[in-house]
């Protein structure tokens, strides 16, 4: 069973945001939601400061602190890796919101829900549809499962995630300078293994020891 | 139009911070809010209701004290659950954590307060109830439902205000100061003024260890790391600092160590036990403000 990941080339990213919309469209997101996002900052001081940007999502931690604060185990590491939410389980307690230390997850509540993208105005046809076609459930915690429809979809026609776009998340799809890279993280042979190894990839918040699945090369 | 724009940023952007534009997105320490603002009040009531009610408890276990056990088993899973299925907004799906309680810190306090409530109701409706092995049970049980909170807390890695090491003690002894402050309050208004003058002994116990306590929690998470030291400057110097200083220095310290000083020849009085009662509850409902509203994570570079 493979072990999906990613690897993020932050020199290739030119903060275009697509991966963020791309996301946003793909699951419906309402207004102030984002399961993806840019994140834009500087280190250091005059004249050896340095401008950052780094995509940013779930980390898909394969010893999660979400999943280890989940009281009813709601939060769970698939076998693939990818750490989703069950909504059914989910009680709205938010002890995973809390443990996150990168802080991806959303509270799904009412207000959430309805937030229109032109306020005032009634949501408009595409955000219904989304309503219907991507339904999330009231009072539970919603994030980024590594577009996994799409991938057990793909893999059902014999595509490979990574590799053929029906099988990819969409982030990785809409990329147009390929930041982006998905694959296997246990196939040492995978194009994302060896860009770890090759290019030393980096962890975000590596001491909090919940070993993400996204790592970052420069 | 200006009333629109404003529409769509309250929209886009809401005071909760998770509409934050996603390029501010953890750059510098960020606040939690889910555990402290709007719904999150419910939980910050529901950890202090249950602690004060089981700390009640295990005071009254002592003095072998029914009306005390009765009131804090009424105060902890009462007023403390109701505050806690209020804070989850839905009580059909809270019975899922009794399933899980090898997950996590919450299941596992489901069980604890499920069997406090259990026992808690044979010991106080039999007559041999206060045998020792009973006492020591719910004492037990007592400990861990005060402590449960901020156990609940320490556990989040991601939060170090809250991982501090002092942060346990301090839920420990701070329910065990507002329980035997509620219970002299209630020895008073039975009539027993021997025991509350007896117990009196104890609050000068409880006090200096709670002084201690916070003492410790603030000195050494400020010196524990970066991120830590942060969530301290929020409270003594940022937006917490009035509420720490009037809340748990004022009025949770300073008021409690005057009247403990007034009555120090143990020369209790009702009307200032009853104020060292309400002091001490605000106090202690302060510092656990404080200590959930100042946690925040360190940015992610």
């Amino acid at each position: 069973m493979p072990r999906w990941g990613m690897v993020i080339d932050v020199k290739r990213c030119i903060a275009c945001w697509g991966c963020t919309i791309a996301c946003k469209e793909e699951h419906f997101l309402p207004p102030g939601v984002f399961w993806n996002r840019i994140l834009i900052g500087e280190t250091g001081k005059f004249p050896s400061s340095r401008k950052l940007i780094y995509p940013i999502l779930c980390n898909h931690c394969s010893d999660a602190a979400c999943v280890e604060a989940c009281p009813t185990g709601a939060t769970y590491v698939r076998v693939d890796g990818i750490v989703a939410v069950d909504d059914k389980k989910c009680v709205g307690c938010r002890a995973c919101l809390v443990s996150c230390p990168y802080q991806q997850r959303t509270y799904y509540d009412q207000t959430v829900k309805d937030r229109e993208y032109f306020p005032g105005q009634g949501k408009t046809a595409m955000e219904l549809i989304g309503e219907k076609l991507y339904p999330f459930k009231l009072g539970t915690v919603i994030k980024c499962n590594f577009c996994m429809e799409r991938l057990e979809e793909g893999m059902k026609k014999g595509l490979v995630p990574g590799r053929d776009e029906d099988a990819s998340p969409a982030c990785v799809n809409i990329c147009p300078v390929n930041a982006r890279i998905f694959g296997d993280l246990d196939d040492p042979d995978s194009v994302v293994s060896r860009l770890i190894m090759e290019k030393k990839g980096k962890q975000l918040k590596k001491e909090f020891g919940t070993e993400p699945a996204v790592y970052y090369i420069d | 139009m200006k009333d629109k724009i404003d529409d769509l940023e309250k929209n886009m952007f809401p005071s909760d911070g998770t509409g934050l534009k996603p390029y501010e997105w953890m750059v510098r320490p960020t606040a939690q809010t889910q555990w402290i603002d709007d719904k999150g009040l419910f939980l910050w009531l529901a950890f202090f209701s249950s602690e004060i009610g089981a700390g009640l408890y295990f005071m009254s276990l002592f003095h072998e004290y029914r009306p005390g056990i009765i009131l804090g088993w009424l105060i902890t899973l009462i007023l403390g659950g109701t505050i806690h299925v209020l804070y989850l907004g839905n009580p059909f799906r809270a019975w899922r954590m009794i399933m899980k309680p090898n997950t996590s810190e919450l299941s596992r306090g489901v069980w604890i307060i499920g069997i406090f409530a259990l026992l808690g109701f044979f010991q106080m409706t039999s007559q041999g109830g206060f045998n020792i092995v009973f006492n020591f049970i719910m004492g037990i049980l007592c400990l861990l439902i005060i402590s449960h909170g901020f156990v609940t807390m320490n556990v989040i890695r991601a939060l170090p205000a809250w991982s501090s090491t002092m942060v346990l003690p301090l839920s420990l002894i701070s329910g065990i100061w507002v329980g035997s402050q509620l219970l002299q309050m209630m020895f008073v208004m039975g009539g027993s003024g021997v025991l509350a003058s007896g117990m009196e002994v104890w609050a000068k116990v409880f006090f200096l260890i709670y002084l201690i306590c916070v003492l410790l929690y603030v000195w050494g998470t400020y010196h524990a790391d970066k991120i830590a030291k942060e969530s301290i400057v929020i409270q003594l110097k940022g937006k917490l600092s009035q509420i720490f200083y009037i809340g748990v220095g004022g009025v949770g310290l300073v008021i409690p160590a005057l009247l403990i000083l007034i009555m120090w020849e143990g020369n209790i009085n009702g009307f200032l036990l009853f104020l060292r009662l309400i002091a001490v509850l605000v106090g202690d409902l302060a510092l656990r403000y404080t200590i959930m509203k100042s946690a925040v994570y360190k940015p992610l570079f």
